[in-house]
């Protein structure tokens, strides 16, 4: 456990060291903030609705979620610290959640970044709590999901860009399923569509709670440790 | 204390290590030398479980890094090629990071860092950034990282590449204050560092252990013949029948009649172009070329049967009053053995520093390492 934390913290001072992770979350609140002057006060629409905020900013996670992880693992590799970790006490799982704890923490930032919106918002009107919230909660599930894709391309190679793109390439494939099921239409649209990213944040922005898009998210980022954690372990047989 | 059996790792391109087997008792520094690309770095990587070996079991204190590798691995100090830092972070927040990576309790911490730090010389420097240090403090700091935790067996791959005299000469010393207490096996491919620290030597070639011997040992391992060097003052022809007459003498050798002066300047001076030099760097005169002035002879003699002929060779040329300016016991240098074992001929050449050819060759690829 103190191993764990000890990676996690160390990948968090990582972030305060690197100008990638400030680049990304300045494009990031400029990006989103963009979207909300435009949704929000050019079209002034006659409701106060969170939806104005989740869906915008989220597009956004596609491009700066492969920005704040490839550095993750693939830095290790190019630095050749990896020879410290993996001969260290820590198992490859406790090397692989560190990182993953990490990455949640700052995506945990970026939530609480755009809460800022809703802020605004409120000013102009009563907003719908527990939709804000559950709102708030897809896309904290949606960008932890990403978060853990990302790690998992950062574990495939040593060069950062590498891995920013092959993530990148990933959550652009998961996110467009959506368009390819609408394309296919029919029984394959409903199976395909299910895999989307995207549109398992649609029941939690109505207010609904709905335990079969939290699993998803949930067994997405599972599934993608595990993948990160086995081409490590991999490593050691090469 | 550390047990290699019958490791192998094997790559597609027949390089990798084949069936090394060795055991280190505690206390020991072992010497782990070769020729670039010989498996060192592999063979270490297996022992610290970086890697996992094709077959073969390795044991750290009698737990298998197979089985139990996480407890295995708490035992082991590891210094890669590279130092394995974080450039962003500070020496401070980097042994930090150590410590907690490595197990030590939060309320030890402290203590354990300042320690290592107080060891390594790296006082005033805590606050720095890594990316900032000169590559010797990086080496301090990565040598830093391995003993943190006080390790039963530190393993450190190549621990005083990039340092000055000074500094090497200091990491010395902390490897033998280390190696009283901890195993150590280093990798080098500074030959007298061997002579310097180990009290034993593996030397590995294409994957294999091809020599585990103690340094003091190699020359009779080597069956090595014994040879003694002389300087004597007096006509060249009057020596060398004098010599020829011992009955002990198996052969004398005309090095040169050049003046100790002379040969010695010679010597340094024929290093850069004569490639013979770099080989024979302990014996100036050998690489000098022959000049007939002087009546100071240098000759090469040697023993019939290894058996000792100073005392013999002293008093036959006493008696003939040609005083010996000089007499000194060759023995077969770490180089010299380490060229016959790791060039691929077959030492048929009794000396290998006299022929310039092979040692040329492997020189140049041990400098290169």
């Amino acid at each position: 456990m103190r191993r764990m934390w000890a990676i996690c913290s160390k990948e968090l001072q990582m972030y305060f060291y690197s100008p990638i992770a400030y680049v990304a979350f300045a494009f990031y609140v400029l990006l989103s903030s963009f979207f909300f002057y435009v949704s929000f006060v050019t079209a002034q629409p006659a409701i106060v609705d969170a939806r104005y905020v989740v869906s915008n900013t989220t597009f956004v996670y596609l491009f700066i979620i492969p920005l704040l992880t490839m550095r993750l693992v693939a830095d290790e590799f190019r630095q050749g610290t990896d020879e410290l970790l993996l001969t260290s006490p820590a198992g490859i799982g406790e090397i692989v959640l560190g990182k993953y704890v990490a990455a949640l923490v700052v995506q945990l930032a970026l939530v609480a970044i755009s809460l800022i919106y809703p802020l605004i918002m409120s000013a102009f009107g009563t907003l719908d709590q527990p939709i804000m919230w559950l709102s708030y909660l897809s896309m904290f599930l949606l960008g932890a999901a990403m978060m853990a894709i990302g790690l998992f391309a950062s574990c495939l190679t040593n060069n950062q860009m590498v891995a920013g793109i092959a993530g990148f390439v990933i959550l652009l494939v998961l996110w467009l399923l959506d368009w390819l099921g609408d394309s296919f239409g029919g029984k394959l649209k409903d199976w395909v569509t299910q895999f989307s990213l995207n549109s398992h944040t649609a029941n939690l922005q109505k207010g609904i709670l709905h335990g079969g898009d939290i699993v998803y998210y949930a067994t997405l980022t599972a599934v993608f440790l595990i993948l990160g954690m086995q081409v490590l372990e991999r490593k050691r047989w090469r | 204390m550390l047990e290699v059996k019958q490791v192998s790792k094997l790559y597609e391109n027949q390089r990798g290590v084949h069936n090394i087997d060795f055991t280190m008792q505690r206390g020991e520094i072992v010497g782990f030398l070769g020729p670039n690309g010989a498996g060192k770095t592999t063979t270490m990587r297996m022992i610290t479980g970086y890697l996992n070996p094709t077959r073969g079991q390795i044991y750290v204190d009698g737990l298998s890094m197979a089985d139990h590798p996480k407890k295995a691995r708490r035992k082991i100090g590891y210094l890669p090629e590279t130092p394995p830092l974080y450039p962003e972070m500070s020496v401070q927040a980097y042994l930090r990071f150590i410590a907690n990576l490595r197990d030590i309790p939060a309320r030890e911490q402290k203590l354990r860092v300042g320690a290592v730090i107080e060891k390594l010389g790296l006082q005033g420097r805590e606050r720095q950034v890594i990316r900032g240090l000169s590559k010797g403090y990086r080496q301090r700091l990565g040598l830093a990282q391995s003993i943190l935790h006080e390790p039963d067996l530190l393993i450190l791959d190549e621990p005083t590449s990039g340092l000055d005299p000074k500094q090497i000469i200091e990491i010395r010393q902390l490897i033998r204050e280390l190696g009283e207490k901890h195993t150590v096996l280093l990798s080098t491919h500074i030959l007298p560092e061997i002579n310097a620290l180990c009290n034993r030597v593996l030397i590995i070639n294409q994957g294999r252990v091809v020599l585990d011997e103690r340094p003091e040992h190699l020359s009779r391992a080597m069956g090595e013949t014994f040879e003694v060097s002389l300087e004597v003052r007096g006509p060249r022809e009057r020596v060398l029948a004098e010599l020829r007459s011992v009955d002990a003498v198996a052969a004398v050798r005309d090095l040169s009649g050049d003046t100790p002066a002379q040969a010695i300047a010679g010597g340094a001076a024929a290093a850069p172009p004569d490639p013979a030099a770099l080989a024979d760097a302990a014996d100036p005169a050998a690489a000098a070329e022959p000049a007939a002035s002087g009546d100071i002879v240098r000759v090469r003699v040697t023993a019939a049967d290894g058996a000792d002929i100073r005392e013999a060779l002293f008093f036959r040329l006493a008696n003939a009053q040609l005083p010996i300016l000089e007499m000194r016991r060759e023995s077969a240098s770490l180089e010299d053995i380490f060229l016959k074992l790791t060039t691929d001929e077959p030492s048929a050449e009794p000396q290998p520093s006299a022929d310039p050819q092979p040692a040329d060759e492997e020189t140049e690829v041990d400098a290169d390492a």
